[in-house]
């Protein structure tokens, strides 16, 4: 039997590529990849977040897995991520999780001597490995932003002490993924909209009034169309600034002119937005994504070829029955 | 008795040496009671001899936090918080035992006001009696500013035959006398003025026109009243009281010895009308209520409603605890008092001026015991008390101040109760919202089911009056009344003399000031002297109080029976509302009014339009603002005048059982059982309460985004769906603490009390990866269920006990805090334990708007729907349904107003009726504003949005497009405390009943939950009979039982031990001997057969054998 191969080659168009951004153009291919995509940037693009906290003095006001939640949710520097191991699956630990290949150690000392209250950030915490830090977020292209100013530059919160309380802790960062917990989820935003088509129906928009158009062009919580100031016609000056929230065609139908308007959704187009939370660049978050996918893919291949169905489902296999 | 004093709390009473202050978190931690020292010099006189003063020990008398003797008085917030408080601390309530108790106020009828009342068991009281009557519950003189406020009821019966008698209470046991022996022993007076007096309202010119109160059988009444003294054969004063004091002789044992005269002359002072202290004042009081009495009998006056918040007081926590330690005080001194009579009479040496001797006697009565008794009352709220102190109930009038959330704390502060009689009842009609209960009492903030409408709460406007004033002097109500009188009689009133006939309704009214008739005035000028009252009432400079009650009842057919009611007392509700009648230059223009004026006045309300007022009565005065008449908590819902109104009331309910951040002083809290909300938020949508009440120290709740749809079925239902990853980062993370005291000198026998202390035991190494070598947890220690966490040695047995954890689940020790006071070693240990409360599926949430739901899934964040422009995902997921039949609109309006707000990046002002109080305010020409919604609207079109609210989301598993537009936007959720965790109860096998052998019942126990007969039926209704026989019997109390088939007995049978006589066959296990079963009655194991059967039938057996009843089993194959 012949089969029909119903290969495409999708095309990318980055628009935006920022270290924590990235707006690209995805062509040539259905919903189903580009929610993949989605659901892969989320969920499954490994990082590494703290996952184990061993507290040894904590005066703090707040508790012990307060602490240790907030330190989870410090995103870390995770380009090593992919080359991690889980350690769940470790081999040169056990298991136990605490050696190099699959675990960085953070230490976090910090008193307040002062009658001054103490912010006690990520900035205090010291990694074992200069690869895995938490994020910085100071923009060193922002020029309105005191860069020596270390007051403002402190990095992420943790707790506040006052005079005479201390912290004091170990905490071991893990490779993970979104998908267990929040925590490991390299993005902080990835979405998708479908391109839209817009077709003006000229001949009745030039039955309407220059009022009628305004007023009609106004109907769009988003600026979508505009007036042409010399010709006074209707203009689509952003296309994807649309929502699809139908808006301009109920205002048509009210005035009358059903048929004024029509969009569609392009079905093999999206315009995607990726922000990353400091993780991963967006840009490998994308590309890591692309790997998981093949990864899952592959999986899924080897599942049909092979005949003995038992030893393929490595990993992956998990993910692929929804484990 | 003299010099009363209470000292401020101190600590360790014994040693006298370090007086260090006892601070209420102290108490609290230490399970103390806040408490200062009582003392009182008690005066001894005999016989005229000099009076010896005596300093006596009164023991320790419970302290109110932030009272003038409370170390928190004149804290502010930051010394409060050095002082281990709450920065917003509002006292108010004791600490008793370490537990906080509040008094719960409860409603009495109005003091000093005679009310008509029918009642059926008034008829019941001897014969000829009718089931009318004129009550006046009349407390006692403020003369000087601090009375006892002890109250004695006067009932004023109606009799078939014309005539009425007062009726009040002595010792328990009502009283009652004609009426005319009372008018008379009161006053040296005459028939005739008697006559006079009770005739003179009725006048044939007014008959029949409005007002008119008085028939023409008033003369045969006052004629029948007077016929009965004449029979009785008393004419003089003196005989009347002669003849009451004859009859009171024996029941006033104080006055045993004393003459008829004096005996009667008291009892006239104590028990009739006792808030007047001139007998002439009592004579014109009971003539007025005379009059009152046959008006409502001839229905030319209305009853008056005792539901109704017109009359009705509060009583108050000072006024109890007063008439209590009152009481106290003379059941002491009383007891005294015989007690030294006794000596003297028995005992010759004794010396009365030898104040050893004294004390000596008086310490058989201990005088610690009157503080003791006042403790706990307010530990217990029961009253241990013989006469009742004219109180309807013994018990219920302290509550534990649950610090669940600061609503729920707040609310104990503004709660009234109906009183516990009226709970059981079986009338509805006093759970009734009443419209004269307008502005003073919530109609929103009642719980539903049992107590709805019984526990009400003060509206946020309404307060009580009290011995104080605006200023915070203590008023002097003798001045008080002296310049009210003064300008009464400056205005025209014809003061009240004796023996002053007064012409009655329409042409006068009687002017009763704190229930003293002082005179009457004109009906023409009425109206104009009430205006002229308010506006002294409202002026800074007049001596009137600005709480004054200015009750006018005006002139009616058959309505209430008109007068001028002025009162000044404290304990009344009054709330403020806005004078239009007077000129606004002159300075203020907020009057305060009360329950009882109100329902005549004419009140306008921005929301209420002219409330269908005719021109000729034109509104006096105006709301300041329409939430003023619901609660503090009620005020808190968003939007409430868009919602349907029971669900506010559900939201009442629902906010004062959030988990939420209940305190900022956490950490020196040893409270049974604390719920904490790790990241609570402020609300977007907030009214105006939110920042007048600072509820923000408090925050309840966190900004979910919301999403109306109808996704993946884990909606229905109520049910609703959690974005797991919001979970993961932190959304209604919370936890309970919980602490256990430890007091050594609590348990175990006395004799080993001194000998145990805390420490771990060296010989048992197993535990000391949990405690410490003093016998206490590591802080941060995670204990596991039946893992020890402290220890106990006792140094005589040389043995150490541990105390371990219950529970089901692992707890982490959050804190140790030990009792240092003891010098050897520690006796109290508070160990506080946390359990971790994050959200799992079954966990209870809710909006602010009465729409509960329970967390169903904890979805992953990929499957969520997505919105294709910003990428959001909800965070909450409840269904469409929800909303039709429930109406919430402000829940909808709230969603859209705080996705305007969060993008505007401000906050919305929800307050209810703004835009009826805007249009009022705007005037009636633009009238014409936009609506709610539109406005929202336009903030959302503004920002890019649909202004609907909705936005297009796609599926977050396919990536398509969903069908519809869903409502989307951050919603306030709540957190509720009803937890699985706390709650599930789940078991195979476990624990069953030593005598039935059937599973036990409770959660604690580890016992089932009852497959009752309801459940049965439904089996059976099924024909589901293996099941039902699973469930009820093989997993119940399953049996085989040994049956005589011969005697038929289950009882009798047994086993016969028997000799092995099998030889050890080499290497096999024993053979298990052939069971042989006996039964003893016929000797014989012949006809022995076994039977499956519940072990509870056997059980029966042998109950029935106790009692001679033998039952017979008959057997056979069933075929």
């Amino acid at each position: 039997m012949e089969s029909v191969s119903y290969q495409r080659f999708p095309k990318i168009k980055i628009r935006e590529m920022k270290d924590d951004y990235l707006k690209f153009e995805l062509r040539e291919t259905d919903a189903s990849v580009a929610n993949a995509l989605r659901r892969v940037m989320i969920a499954e693009v490994p990082t590494i977040a703290i996952d184990l906290v061993e507290i040894e003095v904590n005066s703090s006001v707040l508790n012990d897995e307060f602490i240790a939640h907030r330190l989870g949710l410090i995103p870390l520097t995770s380009e090593r991520a992919m080359e991690m191991r889980f350690s769940r699956d470790c081999d040169a630990c056990d298991g136990d999780g605490q050696c190099e290949y699959c675990s960085v150690e953070f230490h976090l000392r910090a008193k307040c001597v002062t009658d001054q209250t103490l912010d006690v950030t990520s900035k205090d915490l010291y990694s074992s490995d200069h690869a895995v830090i938490p994020v910085d977020f100071s923009d060193p292209s922002d020029p309105n932003e005191p860069s020596d100013n270390t007051e403002t530059q402190r990095g992420v919160i943790i707790v506040k002490l006052r005079r005479g309380q201390e912290l004091r802790l170990r905490a071991i960062a893990r490779k993970g993924i979104g998908k267990d917990h929040a925590k490991w989820s390299p993005a902080a935003t990835v979405t998708f909209m479908y391109e839209p088509e817009i077709h003006i129906n000229e001949d009745l928009m030039e039955t309407l009034t220059l009022e009628e158009k305004l007023s009609w062009i106004e109907s769009s919580p988003t600026r979508v169309f505009d007036i042409d100031k010399v010709t006074q016609q209707v203009v689509v000056v952003d296309p994807e600034a649309y929502t699809y929230d139908d808006e301009v065609i109920k205002k048509a139908e009210a005035m009358g002119k059903r048929g004024l308007i029509d969009i569609r959704a392009k079905e093999d187009s999206f315009i995607f937005t990726v922000e990353s939370t400091g993780a991963v660049k967006a840009s490998q978050l994308f590309l890591n994504a692309i790997e998981i996918l093949k990864q899952k893919l592959d999986a899924v291949r080897l599942s049909d070829d092979t005949v003995e169905a038992d030893d393929q489902f490595g990993e992956l296999g998990v993910h692929m029955r929804g484990g | 008795m003299s010099n009363p004093r209470i000292n401020a709390p101190i600590k360790d009473i014994r040693s006298r040496t370090n007086r260090k202050r006892l601070l209420p978190f102290e108490c609290r931690q230490a399970k103390v009671s806040y408490t200062g020292k009582f003392e009182a010099d008690v005066c001894f006189q005999y016989d005229g001899r000099p009076v010896i003063r005596e300093k006596y020990n009164l023991g320790q008398f419970p302290i109110m936090l932030k009272s003038k003797l409370c170390y928190l008085r004149s804290a502010d917030p930051q010394q409060l918080v050095s002082l281990k408080e709450e920065a917003s601390e509002v006292g108010g309530y004791f600490i008793l035992n370490g537990i906080e108790r509040v008094f719960r106020c409860l409603i009495m009828p109005k003091q000093n006001y005679p009310m008509s009342m029918t009642r059926g068991s008034y008829r019941e009281r001897r014969e000829g009696y009718t089931d009318k009557a004129v009550v006046i519950r009349c407390v006692r003189e403020y003369q000087s500013s601090l009375t006892d406020h002890s109250s004695v009821t006067v009932r004023l019966y109606y009799l078939r035959n014309g005539s009425a008698r007062v009726g009040f209470w002595v010792r328990g046991r009502e009283y009652l006398l004609p009426v005319g022996i009372v008018l008379k022993a009161l006053v040296e007076t005459t028939d005739r003025e008697i006559y006079e007096n009770l005739t003179c309202y009725y006048d044939e010119k007014y008959e029949k026109v409005k007002g008119a109160v008085g028939s023409q059988l008033l003369g045969e009444r006052a004629k029948i009243i007077l016929d009965e003294v004449r029979d009785a054969s008393l004419f003089t004063q003196d005989d009347c009281l002669q003849h009451i004091g004859e009859h009171f002789q024996p029941v006033v044992d104080e006055l045993e010895n004393k003459t008829p005269y004096t005996v009667a002359h008291a009892v006239l002072k104590d028990y009739v009308f006792v808030h007047l202290p001139n007998f002439h004042d009592k004579f014109s009081l009971l003539i007025f209520m005379l009059q009152k009495l046959f008006s409502f009998v001839d229905q030319t006056s209305a009853l008056d409603n005792p539901d109704s918040l017109q009359n009705q007081d509060i009583l108050l926590p000072g006024h109890l605890i007063t008439i209590y330690l009152k009481e106290k005080l003379e059941e002491w001194l009383r007891k005294a008092k015989s007690l030294i009579q006794d000596e003297l009479a028995k005992n010759n040496t004794f010396n009365f001026l030898a104040v050893g001797d004294v004390r000596k006697v008086m310490d058989k009565n201990s005088s610690v015991s009157i503080s003791t008794a006042v403790e706990s009352m307010l530990r217990s709220g029961r009253l241990a008390t013989q006469t009742g102190l004219d109180l309807q109930q013994r018990a219920g009038y302290t509550v534990q101040a649950e610090r669940l959330n600061y609503l729920r704390f707040l609310s104990f502060f503004r709660a009234v109760h109906r009183g516990a009689s009226f709970a059981g009842g079986r009338t509805t009609s006093v759970r009734k919202l009443l419209p004269e209960s307008w502005g003073f009492l919530c109609p929103v903030h009642t719980p539903d089911g049992e107590p709805c409408g019984l526990l009400n709460h003060m509206t946020c406007s309404c307060r009580v009056t009290s011995y104080f004033d605006s200023q915070g002097a203590v008023k002097d109500f003798f001045d008080i009344r002296k310049s009210i009188l003064g300008v009464l009689t400056s205005l025209g009133m014809i003061a009240s003399l004796p023996k002053l006939v007064h012409a009655g309704p329409p042409k006068s009214l009687s002017v009763l000031l704190d229930g003293r008739v002082i005179g009457s005035l004109p009906s023409s000028k009425i109206e104009k002297v009430v205006a002229h009252l308010r506006r002294l009432k409202v002026s800074a400079t007049s001596a009137i109080p600005d709480d004054m009650e200015v009750g006018y009842v005006p002139l009616s057919i058959g309505g209430a029976y008109p007068g001028l009611y002025i009162s000044t007392y404290p304990s009344r509700f009054i709330r403020p509302v806005r004078n239009i009648s007077i000129p606004c230059e002159e300075g203020q223009d907020i009057e305060l009014i009360g329950p009882f004026e109100q329902v005549f006045m004419e009140i306008k309300c921005p929301d209420g339009g002219n409330g269908g007022r005719s021109d000729a009565f034109p509104a006096t005065h105006e709301e300041i603002h329409p939430t003023n008449m619901i609660s503090v908590v009620a005020n808190l819902t968003p939007w409430s005048d868009h919602n349907q109104s029971p669900r506010n009331m559900y939201q009442c309910q629902m906010a004062k059982q959030t988990m939420a951040f209940s305190l900022q002083s956490l950490c020196f809290r040893a409270d049974q059982k604390i719920y904490h909300l790790q990241t609570p938020q402020t609300p977007i949508v907030r009214t105006g309460a939110y920042t007048k009440y600072s509820i923000d120290e408090h925050p309840t709740g966190t900004n979910a985004i919301v999403a109306v749809l109808a996704y993946t079925g884990y909606d229905m239902e109520d049910a609703m769906i959690l974005n797991k990853s919001s979970v993961d980062r932190g959304m209604f993370h919370g936890q309970i603490y919980q602490t256990e005291t430890i007091d050594l000198s609590d348990e175990g026998s006395k004799s080993d009390r001194s000998h145990r202390r805390f420490r771990r035991s060296n010989t048992d190494r197993s535990s000391h990866s949990l405690i410490d070598s003093d016998g206490l947890p590591y802080v941060g220690q995670i204990i596991q269920p039946n893992e020890p966490y402290c220890s106990i040695y006792n140094d005589i047995t040389n043995s150490s006990k541990a105390k371990y954890r219950k529970g089901s689940e692992p707890a982490i020790v959050d804190y140790v805090a030990v009792d240092t006071k003891s010098k050897n070693h520690l006796q109290k240990v508070n160990i506080r334990f946390r359990h971790p409360r994050n959200p799992i599926i079954g966990d209870k949430f809710s909006s602010r708007h009465g729409q509960k739901g329970v967390c169903s899934q904890l979805w992953p964040d990929i499957d969520m729907p997505f919105s294709g422009v910003t990428g959001m995902r909800p965070d909450l997921i409840i269904n469409p349904h929800a909303f039709p039949s429930r109406m919430t609109i402000a829940m909808l309006l709230e969603s859209l107003a705080a996705k305007g707000g969060s993008l505007n990046g401000n906050f919305v002002d929800a307050t209810p009726f703004a835009s009826t109080v805007r249009a009022a305010n705007a005037g009636e020409a633009n009238s014409e504003s936009e609506s709610l919604v539109d406005e929202l609207g336009k903030m959302l079109k503004s920002n890019g949005f649909n202004h609907h609210g909705v936005e297009v989301l796609y599926s977050g598993v396919y990536g398509t497009e969903l069908t519809c537009e869903i409502f989307i936007g951050p919603v306030y959720y709540q957190r509720l405390r009803h937890m699985v965790s706390d709650k599930f109860q789940v078991r195979s096998t476990g624990p069953v009943d030593q005598i039935t052998r059937q599973p036990i019942k409770g959660r604690k126990r580890g016992g089932g939950i009852r497959f009752g007969e309801m459940e049965r039926d439904s089996m059976l209704a099924h024909g589901a009979a293996y099941l039902l026989h699973d469930r009820l019997h093989t997993c119940s109390d399953y049996h085989i039982a040994d049956i005589c088939s011969i005697c038929g007995s289950i009882l009798t049978t047994h086993f016969q031990p028997q000799r092995r006589i099998v030889r050890d066959i080499g290497g096999l296990p024993p053979v298990k001997a052939p069971k042989k079963v006996v039964c003893h009655a016929c000797q014989t194991s012949k006809g022995i057969e076994t039977v499956a059967m519940p072990y509870v039938f056997r059980y029966l057996a042998a109950e029935l054998a106790a009692m001679n009843i033998k039952m017979t089993l008959h057997l056979n194959d069933g075929a």
